[in-house]
């Protein structure tokens, strides 16, 4: 692609008409996305306000070390592929490309340690929540401990197929930085992407207190 | 290093240090009501990503208004649904059972 051509689509007036609609869309649907998952922390807030013992007692029983560290993990993964498109804005597809893997690689760390590591913790001490095979040590706070791993297993699920959706946009990106399709003038993809990626890492900001810190404290 | 890479990496470092912040307080006893202040270095940490991260700063206008209107929808959501569970009172009663 030329560094000195913008192309753009028939229906645009220009390549930056065409960039600001790419822009406004993907905001259009992170705002629908944010109510998405408004629902979900409503539900935080009532169950935990009509369980308070329980829901508490259920966050204590979560892998704290493996909820903070996957929480720097992500945050390295935006700020990595951050780096990746301010290299693309001077023309470096090479480095977008190794960028992109890096943060490919932060995400598979962080599903494999969320899900091979942590969820399969879960599933061994009884704590899957639906059915009769929940068991939670202090038996009096059951039903709110119960509640907290309903919140627990849709939150963190819901979010992991979020993170699977991103890891797949990166991958896309990584393979046309590899055909050198980017350039200072055309990064729109890229910037896309990377609104999805970062806001992904902002519902993980906000789940990982709800679910790790604040029935601890 | 392109131009943008030292902010970038100013905001990372940041962020790494309100998130051992809030692991450092999360760590002190509070009332549970006091509990939900957690949230506030996650909040300034979902801040710093929206404005470094994601640019909203250089977004159109069209896309500011759009991320705006996410926000406030969502505190309506919110608010309007915490209503009940943080203005309830429960009241204590004696049931009296007929012999």
């Amino acid at each position: 692609m030329s560094d000195t051509y913008a192309p753009h689509e028939f229906q645009y007036s220009s390549a930056e008409h065409q960039a600001g609609t790419a822009l406004a869309g993907m905001w259009l649907f992170l705002a629908t996305e944010v109510l998405f998952f408004g629902g979900l922390f409503l539900t935080w807030i009532y169950a935990r306000s009509q369980n308070l013992a329980g829901f508490d007692a259920g966050a204590r029983e979560t892998e704290l070390w493996i909820g903070t560290l996957n929480t720097g993990i992500l945050l390295t993964s935006s700020f990595v592929y951050s780096t990746g498109l301010a290299f693309a804005r001077v023309g470096n597809n090479r480095r977008l490309m190794q960028c992109c893997f890096a943060a490919i690689g932060l995400g598979l760390a962080f599903l494999a340690l969320k899900f091979g590591l942590e969820w399969s913790g879960d599933f061994d001490k009884h704590l899957w929540p639906v059915g009769p095979d929940f068991k939670f040590a202090g038996e009096p706070t059951e039903g709110g401990a119960r509640l907290f791993y309903v919140f627990y297993f849709i939150g963190t699920g819901l979010h992991g197929v979020h993170m699977v959706g991103g890891i797949v946009l990166v991958a896309m990106i990584a393979w046309r930085a590899r055909r050198r399709e980017f350039s200072p003038l055309y990064v729109t993809p890229v910037e896309v992407v990377g609104m999805y990626w970062s806001f992904v890492d902002i519902i993980w900001i906000i789940l990982y207190p709800l679910i790790y810190l604040i029935g601890r404290s | 290093m392109p131009p943008r890479f030292p902010r970038l990496l100013i905001a990372w470092v940041l962020l790494l240090v309100l998130l051992g912040v809030e692991f450092g307080v999360a760590m002190l006893s509070f009332a549970p009501w006091l509990r939900v202040l957690i949230l506030l270095p996650a909040m300034a940490m979902a801040a710093i990503v929206g404005i470094v991260f994601m640019e909203i700063g250089r977004a159109p206008v069209v896309a500011r208004g759009f991320a705006t209107a996410g926000l406030f929808w969502l505190l309506v959501l919110l608010g309007l649904g915490s209503m009940d569970p943080l203005t309830r009172t429960y009241y204590h009663t004696t049931v009296e059972h007929p012999e």
